[in-house]
C-alpha cells in the first residue's frame, strides 16, 4: 500500500512528491532520488478537519501534506493509532444537531439558575466601600441628570426620617439607612433604594397618600431591595448578559442585541420584586404594622401611574386589556399578583 | 538587458465549505460553553486551521501553527483587562480613567506581541510568516497616532490607518523577503471622505423623508448604514492590498460593492432568522468571496520564487517568541 504525499522541508518552499510507507518503527518518504525515514515517535499527525489535507509533521523539522484521507486513516488504522473522540464528533451531522440542542438547553440552564446565583453570589460578597461608592456615585449621577431638590418643608422631612428610624431591622440586616427627599416631577411617584442603603423618596410618592405607615411600608420594601443587593446584582446579571450577547452577535447590530437584553432583564426584576416585597412583608410584621399597608399604596401607586400614562398613550379602556402584556414586559409584576401575595384578606374581599 | 518577466495571476482559491464547518463549530461551541469559555482556545485553532487549510494559492495550502495555551494565556490577559476596567469604571469614573490610560499604554506593546504570534505561526509551503516591527514604531502607530487623532477631531483619521498598516505590512515577511506596501495617504483620504459624502447624502434625504412627513421610511435608514459599512469594508482591503507587494510580486483585491452588499445582507437575514446557526456558513461564504477576489500577480515563474524562499531566522530567536508572545484577538 503507498500513500502519496506531497513534503517539504521547512527550509524552503519546494513541493516534492514522495510515497509514504511503514517500515517497522519508521515512516519512509520515498522522492525521486532520496529516502527519509522518520520515527513514527517524532511525527505529529493534524487532527482530520473536514475534508482539509492532513499533515504529517516531522519533530526534526519538515512536514507531508496528505489529500487522501481514506489511504492516510488505513495507515493510521495499521498503526493501531486511534483518533480521539472529538474527531468522530466534529464530522457527524447527528452529533452536530444533537450538539445545538446541548448548547440552547445549557444556555437556558446558564441563564435561569447560573447568573442569578453567581451574581447574588458576588453581590453578597461585595465589600461596604464598594457599596458605598456606588450609592454616592449613583446618586450624584441621578441629581445632575434627573432630580431636584424636595419641596417638602423640613420638619415634614424630619417627621418620616423618624418615623423610618423607628422601623426596627430584621436580625439579618447588615447596612446603615437614611432617606434623601427629592422631587422628580417627570417621573411620577416612586422611591428607590441605591446600593450603600440610601432611600431616595421622591415628593409625589409622599403626597400620593395621607398613611404615613404606608410610606413605611414602602420603604421597606425598598430596604428589601437595598438588603438583597438588588441594585448591584442587576448590574452584574446585565453587564454579562450583554457581555455575551456582543460576543455571540458579533456582526450583527447592536440594536438586535439589546432587544432580548431588555426583555430579559425584566424577568429578572420581577423576581426581585417579589423578593423584596416579601422582604417589606416580614419587616411590616417584625414591626407589627399590616402587610396590607403595601398592598394599599402599591395599589396607589398604580392608580397614579396609570392616570400619568392615560393622558399620553393608552386609553384608559385599553388599560386593562393590556395587563398582560405589560405584566410580561414590565419591571413591576401585575399589582393584582402582589397585593393578593401580600394581603390574601383584602384582596379576597374585592 | 533585462529580460522582461510575463505576468501571471493567480487567485486564492476557497475550498471550505458552510456544511463541514457548521458540524466542527457547532461542537466546538458546545465545548466552549460547558467550560464556560475555556474550550474557545481550541476552538479557535480549529477554526483557523480549518480556515488556513482551505485557503490555497497556487495549488498550496496555508497552515495555521497556534497552540491553545498560548491563546487562552491571551484571553485570560484581555479578559482580566476587561473585568478590571469595567469593575473600576463602575466604581469611580476617574479611576476607571486611570486604568484606562494604563491599558492603553501597554496595548501597542501586547499588539506587537500578538502580530508576531499571528504572523510566526502562520506558514504556506512549510515557511513561516513573520514580523519584525520595533516596539518604538509601534507606540507612534497604535498609540501617538490615535492620541493626536482624537485631538484633530478625527481629521487624522484616514492618516493614521494608513501608518497603522503601512507598519503592519511593510514588518511583515514570508520566509526572508519582507512585504511592502506603497498606498499613500492620500488615497486613504480620498475613500474616508466619499464615505463621508455618502452620509450626509444619507442624512439629507432622511430628512427629507421626516420633512414630507414619511417617517416610517426611516426603517430603510439601516439598510442605508449597511451600504455605507460596505463601502469601507470594500474600498478598504481593495486599496490596501492592490498596494501590497512581496518582494518583485504583487497583490490584487477586486471587491465589489454589490456582492459584498448582498451576502451580508443574506447572511444577516440568515443569521437573525436561524438564531445565529446560519453563523457558520455566513463566514464560509463571505471567507470565499473576499479570499476569490483576491491574488496575487506574479512578475514570471512564482514557484520558482517560492523555492528560492528560505526560512527566515529571527533575530529574537523562536523561543522568546514562543514565551512571551500571546494572541489577544478575541
Amino acid at each position: 500500500m503507498v500513500l502519496e504525499a506531497r513534503y517539504f522541508d521547512g527550509k524552503t518552499a519546494a513541493a516534492q512528491t514522495v510515497s509514504l510507507m511503514l517500515d517497522a518503527h519508521d515512516l519512509v518518504l520515498r522522492g525521486s532520488g532520496f529516502e527519509l525515514r522518520w520515527p513514527l515517535g517524532e511525527v505529529h499527525i493534524s487532527e482530520r478537519l473536514g475534508s482539509t489535507p492532513c499533515l504529517l509533521t516531522y519533530a526534526g523539522g519538515g512536514h507531508c501534506e496528505v489529500i487522501d484521507h481514506a489511504e492516510l486513516e488505513a495507515l493510521l488504522a495499521r498503526l493501531g493509532t486511534r483518533r480521539s473522540w472529538l474527531d468522530g464528533m466534529q464530522h457527524s451531522m447527528v452529533w452536530a444537531l444533537f450538539a445545538a440542542a446541548l448548547i440552547v438547553l445549557s444556555l437556558l440552564a446558564a441563564y435561569r439558575y447560573l447568573l442569578p446565583w453567581g451574581a447574588e453570589a458576588i453581590a453578597m460578597h461585595a465589600p461596604g466601600g464598594v457599596l458605598q461608592q456606588m450609592g454616592s456615585s449613583t446618586l450624584e449621577t441621578l441629581d445632575r441628570v434627573m432630580l431636584q431638590p424636595s419641596k417638602l418643608d423640613a420638619a415634614r422631612q424630619q417627621e418620616l426620617s423618624d418615623a423610618y428610624a423607628r422601623l426596627k431591622p430584621l436580625p439579618d440586616a447588615q447596612l446603615q439607612y437614611r432617606i434623601v427627599f427629592r422631587s422628580a416631577p417627570g417621573m411620577g411617584a416612586n422611591a428607590f433604594a441605591l446600593p450603600d442603603g440610601t432611600i431616595v423618596m421622591l415628593d409625589e410618592l409622599v403626597e400620593l397618600t395621607k398613611d404615613d405607615n404606608e410610606i413605611i411600608a414602602v420603604l421597606a420594601h425598598e430596604r428589601g431591595h437595598v438588603e438583597r443587593r438588588h441594585a448591584l446584582r442587576m448590574v452584574l446579571q446585565s453587564s454579562a448578559v450583554g457581555l455575551v450577547l456582543t460576543w455571540y452577535m458579533g456582526d450583527v447590530s447592536s440594536l438586535l442585541a439589546t432587544l432580548p437584553a431588555v426583555v430579559v432583564q425584566a424577568k429578572y426584576s420581577r423576581d426581585m420584586e417579589n423578593e423584596a416585597d416579601e422582604y417589606a412583608e416580614r419587616t411590616l410584621r417584625h414591626n407589627a404594622l399590616s402587610p396590607c399597608l403595601l398592598a394599599s399604596i402599591l395599589d396607589k401607586l398604580e392608580a397614579s401611574h396609570l392616570a400619568r400614562n392615560a393622558g399620553k398613550r393608552l386609553p384608559a379602556t385599553e388599560a386593562g386589556k393590556g395587563d398582560e402584556v405589560l405584566d410580561y414586559l414590565s419591571s413591576h409584576p401585575a399589582t393584582k399578583e402582589r397585593a393578593s401575595q401580600l394581603c390574601p384578606a383584602e384582596s379576597s374581599q374585592r | 538587458m533585462q529580460m522582461q518577466h510575463q505576468q501571471h495571476e493567480h487567485a486564492f482559491e476557497f475550498t471550505g465549505n458552510g456544511r463541514e464547518y457548521f458540524k466542527i463549530w457547532i461542537v466546538n461551541l458546545l465545548l466552549s460553553i460547558l467550560t464556560l469559555g475555556i474550550y474557545s482556545a481550541w476552538a479557535k485553532v480549529r477554526r483557523l486551521q480549518y480556515f488556513y487549510r482551505n485557503t490555497r494559492l497556487a495549488d498550496a495550502g496555508f497552515e495555521y501553527h497556534g497552540t491553545p495555551l498560548a491563546i487562552l494565556k491571551g484571553r485570560f490577559i484581555a479578559f482580566g483587562l476587561l473585568v478590571v476596567y469595567s469593575v473600576a469604571g463602575g466604581l469611580n469614573p476617574l479611576l476607571g480613567i486611570v486604568i484606562a490610560l494604563l491599558i492603553a499604554a501597554v496595548m501597542p506593546w501586547l499588539i506587537v506581541r500578538s502580530l508576531r504570534f499571528k504572523l510566526h505561526n502562520s506558514s504556506y509551503r512549510g515557511l513561516r510568516f513573520a514580523f519584525a516591527g520595533s516596539d518604538g514604531a509601534a507606540y507612534t502607530v497604535f498609540l501617538l497616532f490615535p492620541i493626536l487623532t482624537v485631538l484633530s477631531l478625527y481629521l487624522l483619521a484616514p492618516f493614521t490607518h494608513q501608518q497603522i498598516k503601512q507598519y503592519q505590512h511593510r514588518n511583515s515577511m514570508f520566509g526572508d523577503t519582507f512585504f511592502n506596501f506603497e498606498a499613500s495617504v492620500g488615497s486613504f483620504y480620498g475613500i474616508y471622505l466619499r464615505m463621508l459624502g455618502l452620509l450626509v447624502v444619507l442624512g439629507i434625504l432622511a430628512g427629507i423623508l421626516v420633512a414630507a412627513g414619511l417617517p416610517f421610511m426611516l426603517i430603510l435608514l439601516p439598510i442605508a448604514f449597511l451600504f455605507v459599512a460596505a463601502y469601507l469594508a470594500v474600498r478598504l482591503p481593495n486599496l490596501i492590498w492592490n498596494a501590497t507587494g512581496l518582494g518583485e510580486h504583487t497583490f490584487y483585491s477586486r471587491l465589489e460593492i454589490r456582492p459584498y452588499l448582498w451576502i451580508s445582507f443574506t447572511n444577516l437575514l440568515g443569521i437573525v432568522f436561524t438564531l445565529g446557526l446560519y453563523v457558520p456558513f455566513a463566514t464560509v461564504r463571505m471567507m470565499r468571496y473576499k479570499l476569490e477576489s483576491m491574488g496575487l500577480l506574479a512578475q514570471g515563474d512564482l514557484a520558482e520564487f517560492v523555492a528560492g524562499q528560505a526560512q527566515a531566522i529571527s533575530a529574537t530567536g523562536e523561543e522568546t517568541a514562543e514565551m512571551f508572545d500571546v494572541d489577544i484577538s478575541l
